[in-house]
Order: C-alpha cells, then structure tokens, then sequence
C-alpha cells in the first residue's frame, strides 16, 4: 500500500538522488537489473511498449482523423462532439485519450495545447510527445506568450486572430483541427493527411500547404 | 503543491529548443525507462495522480534538470520503495535481497497492448447538481493547499468564467490521497489579460480545466 505521504517520498527522492548513478542510462541499468531480479517488471511487456510507441502509435493516426475530418463533414461534427467516439471509429482510442476534445482553427481562431502542470498528452492518438512539448520553456510560456512561442516555430498571426490556449489539467485531452489548407480541393484523403504534421495537431504550426510541406 | 513543478507563466525562461524533433525516444534507455515505468508492478493502492504528486516531489534542482524518462523511472523506484517492494539498502547494494509479492503484479506484453486500446473514463457520477452554470463568473481559490492539486498558480485568485461543463471527473487531489471520489469538472476561459499585465487589450484566452471546489462565485 502507498504511503500517500508526500514528506516520506521527498526523504525517498534525497536518498536515490545520493545513491543512483547520475548518468541516465547507468541508473536505468541498475534499476532495470534489480526491478527484473526482484519480478517487477516482465521484460516483455517493457518490450510491448516500446515497440508500440517505437514504431506503431505516432501522428499519423492524428493526421488520418484530421484529413477524414477535412472531407467528411458528417465525420468533423461527430469529431468535434466527441472526438473520443469518433477516433474510435478508426480504432485509436485508448491510452490517455478517453477524454478527447478536439479544437477546431478558424480563420479568426488559432488553438494551442500544452500541460503547464506536467506533460499530458493523448498518446493513442499523437504517439509520444515531442521533447519541446515536454520543456520547462513550452510549459513555462505557453500560456503567457503563445504568440511569442508561435513566432520560434514560424506561425505569424494577424491581431485579429484569437489565441486560445488549452491547458491540460485534467484528464481530458486536445487535438487541434487545423484548416484545410487552400488549393488541395481535388486531394483524397490520403493525399491530404501526408500534409498534416504532428506540431499543427498540438497548435504549434498553421499554414499547411503543399507548398510549405515541400520547402 | 506549491512546487517547481508548476511553471505556466513563470519568466525567465528561454526559447524552445528542438521545435522539429520527430522521434521519440533519443537513447535506448529512454525507451527502457518509459516501457518500465508503463509495465511495472504496484500496489493496488496506485493511481496516476499519487505517480503525479510523486514526480512534483522531486527535489526541485533534478526536477527542473534531469532529463524526462530518467525522472518518470526515477518517481517509479521512489514509490515501490514506498510501497515495499524495493529497499533502499537493495538500490544501494545494487542486488536483491528478496522477491517481493507485489498486490499489483508486473503487466504482460497482452495487457499492456489491450490498456493501449482501452480508452479509460474517469467520470464518476456526482450526486448534486453543477453549482456553477455556463458564462458563470468564477474566482479560482487562492490556495491550492499543501498535497497534489490540478490548479495552477496562475490563475489563483484569478476570475474567469465557466466555458463547458464536464460532469463529475475523478478528483485529481482527493485521488493522489488514495481516494476514489468524483466532483463537477470544468473547463473555465480566462481573459489572457485578466493573468497578464502585458496582454492587456488583448483578446486571446486561456482555458483551463478545474474542479468545483477550486471555484468560487466572483
């Protein structure tokens, strides 16, 4: 049973924070051997997982919702009332996506996700995140300067677009529908999800033209 | 907590590096680190607001320093030391002096595969009725008390209004306690320059989700 008691996990940190190796990969080896000697870990599963989120589980689930979502209509509205139902419908809801809402960029709007609070992140859908999503730098401006933060990752708004910023503190979950690039009106959807990246699902990217995904 | 941990809106720090890093793990202790944290036994007492609270009590320097998966392994060994099943006279020696019988043993390859297909709810029903209604003003509590919170510093005290309703949620507090009880959850909008003295005039907004007893009538 956990103790529940935050002063006897701090005294815990202390103590593994003087005994484990710095390095991070020589701590990982050490608390590997002994959490499989001691049958804590089943060595396979720990390989389940990485292969799922190595190589099966990444944006390009995110990308195949969004482009369905761009040709579809009757899909975006099921989408934007219940996004965990309709990423169900491609078998993608699962891990950290069981409350899923998904936030739609408008001409006047433009929608950014973060976790000020930890790293939350809807892995069935997005894969695992990227490590600047992950940063004290992103989690510390996001919510102060997100046109500021828009600018490092090239996405200029005009003034009279509104940021809207989405910070997940609970369980639920943000995807970001981007626009429907201009130009691709004869696209099928396959072709369109090629165009949608996994920064323009979490709000750090806009203008998805071809053009731009070729420079 | 009042932690390091809670850094939406703090100053001071740089610009964001790696902004076109695609892969997700950068070394094979990553991937070890992530797959053992994910598969590892417990307690049956665990809950992911406790492994929560328990990553924010890392001292603040590694919190802030140590890279991502070495802090989330790191949290794991603090709790099944917690919990019992690992001493830290066995982390020290490096060798184990027993198998422990964990009351939540080890995942399988099958069932870290299924929980990755299972969306999992945390609504919880709630008795009474929302106490707040859509457009309503609300002012965020200014204290966000000593154990696990999901309120963040910057909008304490701050007013805000309610944008959507979710119904009862698990408690993110009362869970990282061990208890299993739910409260009205919202997402609450907040005028950018309502938290900011630099975005006055401006019309952008922040949208937080936050729990009935975080809120006050404004």
């Amino acid at each position: 049973m956990a103790s529940f008691d935050g002063k006897t996990i701090s005294h815990i940190h202390q103590e593994l924070h003087s005994h484990l190796p710095s390095e991070p990969a020589l701590r990982t080896k050490a608390l590997e051997s002994l959490l499989a000697e001691k049958q804590l870990i089943d060595p396979a599963a720990v390989d389940a997982w990485i292969e799922m989120y190595r190589d099966e589980i990444g944006p390009k689930r995110g990308a195949a919702v969004v482009a369905r979502a761009w040709v579809d209509p009757a899909f975006k509205t099921r989408l934007l009332a219940d996004a965990t139902a309709a990423i169900g419908e491609f078998g993608f809801a699962g891990h950290a996506t069981g409350h899923l809402q998904a936030v739609e960029n408008t001409p006047q709007v433009h929608n950014l996700v973060v976790c000020t609070l930890c790293s939350c992140y809807p892995f069935s859908l997005l894969g695992l995140s990227p490590s600047w999503y992950k940063s004290n730098e992103y989690r510390a401006r996001a919510v102060r300067d997100p046109r500021g933060v828009l600018k490092e990752f090239g996405v200029e708004l005009d003034e009279g677009t509104q940021v809207r910023v989405w910070d997940s503190t609970s369980e639920r979950r943000y995807l970001v529908l981007p626009e429907r690039p201009k130009g691709v009106e004869d696209w099928d959807e396959a072709a369109l999800a090629k165009l949608v990246t996994r920064n323009s699902m979490i709000g750090a990217e806009r203008e998805l033209s071809p053009k731009r995904a070729n420079a | 907590m009042d932690g390091v941990h809670d850094i939406g809106g703090r100053e001071g720090f740089g610009p964001i590096v790696d902004k076109a890093d695609d892969k997700p793990f950068h070394a094979d202790w990553e991937m070890r680190a992530f797959g053992m944290k994910q598969a590892s036994a417990s307690a049956t007492s665990w809950t992911i607001d406790w492994f929560r609270y328990c990553r924010e009590l890392t001292g603040p320097v590694d919190y802030l320093t140590r890279p991502y998966f070495d802090l989330w392994l790191t949290t794991l060994a603090a709790q099944l030391i917690d919990e019992g099943y690992l001493t830290l006279d066995e982390v020290k020696a490096g060798a184990a002096a027993f198998t422990p019988k964990s009351s939540r043993p080890p995942q399988t390859p099958e069932a870290a595969r299924a929980f990755v297909k299972s969306p999992r709810s945390f609504a919880v029903s709630v008795n009474t009725p929302p106490r707040f209604a859509l457009g309503e003003k609300v002012r965020c509590r200014l204290d966000g008390g000593s154990g696990h919170t999901r309120l963040p510093g910057y909008v304490r005290g701050r007013v805000g209004e309610i944008d959507a309703q979710h119904g009862g949620h698990v408690l993110a507090d009362a869970s990282a306690r061990g208890e299993h009880r739910g409260e009205h959850l919202y997402t609450v909008s907040f005028a950018s320059a309502d938290l900011w003295p630099e975005a006055n005039g401006s019309r952008d907004r922040v949208f937080v989700d936050l729990w009935e007893s975080y809120l006050e009538p404004a």
